[in-house]
């Protein structure tokens, strides 16, 4: 067990934040702060080719595909210097962090070297084409369907909940490619232009005002047969392997993202008074002792280099972060009393606190609700007998 | 930075782990709590012996006494292992808390003797109106495993964090095990012809309890390492840990006597030993209460650098 950081690590950090800050000082000053997720996307996307430029867009990867090979000392320290710069949160991590490993692990080399360059340079958005309208918890009764026809494959069907579809480029689709098949069987995992006639997006307005999910219609939308990831059949697959990178490095930037709504909020109670409130105070500390957990389950999960099983650590984390997140949101919103429930302005627009209050509330659903969480924790962590699971 | 454990300490802690299992069942536990029934001590010479023949008492001793020199996080290991077993012998107050304070105090004229398993110490301290295995008349104790005396000692910081780091310790031990029975059960009981474990009732009860020891524990091995290197911040790493683990310990406790239905309330399963144990560790070197304020004091009067400015590795 070594913690703390080297001399060498120190120096790599003065490294990062003196590009960083002059970036947010410069080119992109106007963008500096930002924490809605859906503001100034065309901005943000030039800043996620700056960052690959300069080969800051994805330290983890190797250095052939456009990465530095960054140990995890060094990918900590970026994911603090970033969050300190004030840099908003990536638009392209669903790239970053789902598709390109994905791809690293299950693409052809013809593959890596189509899509891996472009993701890390910035140029290539992604999104996740899982949920259906009838396949949300119950993810492997998918039916969006795919059938090969001269070459390509042509697709049928819709998903949702796609995040950031509206303005990313390509979107990865589990799709149905075995007529009668049900669950996970006779899936097939393919990559999508989404600039084609075939697919249609559409905005789903959430509680706090803010569209960053869509609809993503499919109708006779096309894929080359050369984009398909892993062979036909292997869709389940790839997909499970696929939501075990979300235990990645992603957890490091996220942390220090809510390090600073904890920051905010505290700063709230001091300026209100709320924080002389011994419950408040109470709750405060909780919610600090929370952040420590999630912060060394983080560090212990991310130093085990066996990725091959799914430890405790990376089956649990998920309702870790979910819950604390979803706690801090209500706390805020008793540290600010009435203040929290108006915002200036005509728009439907909340500061950071009360959209945390309100953003949370998908936290504890997205990428598995905290139940079906609990499920995999009890079958594959504590091994209790399955759930029934209808005629699969 | 490295936050995984190193090969000898993982053998070390499977080493102390398997002993234990052979030779300090629940069998044991029923058979010293039987001797408190006829007024004697729960307490049996060979398994302290066995403990000192494993070089436990030992662990902290350095070198040049006889001992083996091994570090906190070395010992909060074998700590968890003691709370996994339920072990009631002053193994973790004597070697892993007693130890490096006469170190810290610069006093080693008791050490060979300890290290040889000659002597206990009970350990005094101003938050804890009772000790465990202190001098004087014996008081009946929730935890009937354990013999506690009326006095306090000193306001001692550095005792006070030793104790409550090892208490954390023992209580993600304690905790695992009462996971492990309540898991070990769901599977077996039967009810409306299932195991009682595939309903989501019981299971994400259980799954809830298998996530709070998941994230206790490396908040534990943090605030270990923290002691080991005596950075500043150690305390409030203590406070941490205290906290995290004793919610997890007692949550799962909860859980577990629920898990076990009205067997649960009985003496004859052997759940409430572990269940009083962790009840005494929680309100032993300070309570947790104590220690969210020393959290909240931490965070909200400025002493703990917080924010975007200081990492917080």
């Amino acid at each position: 067990m070594k913690l703390g950081f080297s001399a060498a690590d120190e120096l790599f950090r003065q490294e990062c934040a003196d590009w960083l800050n002059a970036e947010m000082a410069g080119e992109f000053r106007d963008i500096k702060g930002i924490t809605k997720l859906t503001a100034s996307p065309e901005r943000r996307k030039e800043w996620e080719q700056r960052l690959g430029e300069a080969k800051w867009g994805c330290i983890g990867w190797p250095e052939q595909w456009g990465g530095r090979n960054a140990t995890l000392a060094q990918q900590v320290i970026f994911a603090e210097e970033y969050a300190r710069a004030g840099v908003p949160g990536r638009v392209n991590h669903i790239g970053i962090e789902l598709a390109g490993p994905t791809i690293l692990a299950f693409g052809s080399e013809e593959q890596k070297r189509r899509f891996l360059p472009d993701i890390a340079a910035g140029k290539t958005i992604f999104c996740q084409g899982f949920s259906e309208p009838g396949a949300g918890s119950d993810l492997a009764s998918v039916r969006t369907k795919g059938r090969l026809e001269n070459g390509a494959w042509i697709v049928n069907g819709q998903k949702i909940w796609t995040s950031l579809a509206h303005i990313s480029d390509w979107i990865f689709v589990v799709t149905r490619t075995e007529e009668g098949s049900k669950g996970p069987k006779g899936l097939t995992f393919l990559m999508m232009e989404i600039d084609q006639p075939g697919i249609e997006i559409r905005g789903i307005k959430q509680i706090n005002g803010d569209a960053e999910f869509n609809e993503t219609f499919f109708t006779d939308a096309r894929c080359p047969a050369d984009s398909m990831i892993g062979a036909v059949g292997d869709g389940w697959k790839i997909a499970m392997g696929l939501l075990a990178f979300e235990r990645g490095v992603s957890t490091l930037g996220q942390q220090m993202a809510f390090r600073n709504e904890l920051d905010e909020l505290i700063a709230a109670a001091k300026a209100n008074s709320a924080a002389s409130n011994p419950l408040i105070r109470q709750r405060i500390a909780k919610a600090e002792i929370g952040l420590r957990l999630m912060r060394y389950g983080a560090l212990r999960m991310l130093s085990n280099t066996d990725h091959s099983k799914i430890d405790g650590a990376a089956l649990t984390y998920k309702i870790q972060w979910a819950t604390w997140r979803r706690n801090l949101g209500e706390l805020a919103m008793d540290v600010l009393g009435q203040a929290g429930e108006v915002t200036e302005g005509s728009e439907y627009e909340w500061d950071t606190l009360p959209n945390l209050f309100l953003y949370s509330r998908a936290d504890t659903i997205y990428g598995g609700t905290n139940q079906i969480q609990r499920n995999l924790i009890a079958e594959r962590g504590l091994g209790l007998p399955r759930e029934p699971r209808g005629d699969v | 930075m490295d936050f995984r454990f190193t090969e000898d300490q993982l053998t070390l802690t499977e080493s102390v782990r398997d002993y234990l299992a052979g030779t300090h069942g629940p069998e044991v536990l029923r058979r010293l709590d039987a001797a408190t029934e006829q007024g004697n001590a729960p307490r049996d010479p060979a398994i302290w012996q066995g403990l000192v023949d494993m070089g436990l008492t030992a662990l902290l001793v350095p070198e040049e006494h006889g001992g083996l020199g091994l570090g906190l996080v070395d010992a909060a290991l074998i700590a968890a292992e003691c709370g996994r077993a339920c072990l009631a012998e002053p193994l973790v107050d004597t070697a892993f808390v007693g130890v490096p304070w006469l170190l810290a105090q610069g006093k080693s004229d008791q050490l060979a003797a300890i290290a040889a398993g000659e002597v206990k110490l009970p350990l005094p301290h101003a938050i804890n109106p009772w000790t465990a295995d202190g001098e004087g008349a014996a008081v009946q104790s929730v935890d009937p495993l354990r013999v506690l005396t009326q006095g306090s000692g000193p306001d001692d910081p550095h005792l006070l964090n030793l104790g409550a780091l090892m208490s954390t310790a023992q209580l993600v031990g304690l905790a695992d095990a009462m996971l492990a029975q309540a898991t070990e059960y769901a599977k077996i009981r039967t009810q409306f012809g299932q195991p009682i474990g595939a309903f989501q009732a019981i299971k994400h009860q259980l799954a809830s309890c298998a996530v709070a020891i998941e994230f206790a524990k490396p908040v534990v091995w943090r605030a270990a390492a923290a002691m080991q290197d005596g950075i500043a911040s150690a305390p409030i790493h203590v406070s941490h840990a205290k906290v995290a683990a004793t919610d997890a310990a007692m949550q799962t406790a909860e859980t577990a006597i629920q898990v076990h239905g009205a067997m649960g309330y009985t003496y004859e399963v052997d759940l409430h030993f572990w269940m009083k144990r962790s009840w005494a560790l929680a309100g032993a070197w300070g309570s947790r209460a104590f220690h969210l304020k020393r959290v909240d004091e931490a965070v909200l009067s400025g002493t703990l650098e917080i924010g975007p400015q200081s990492t917080f590795a």
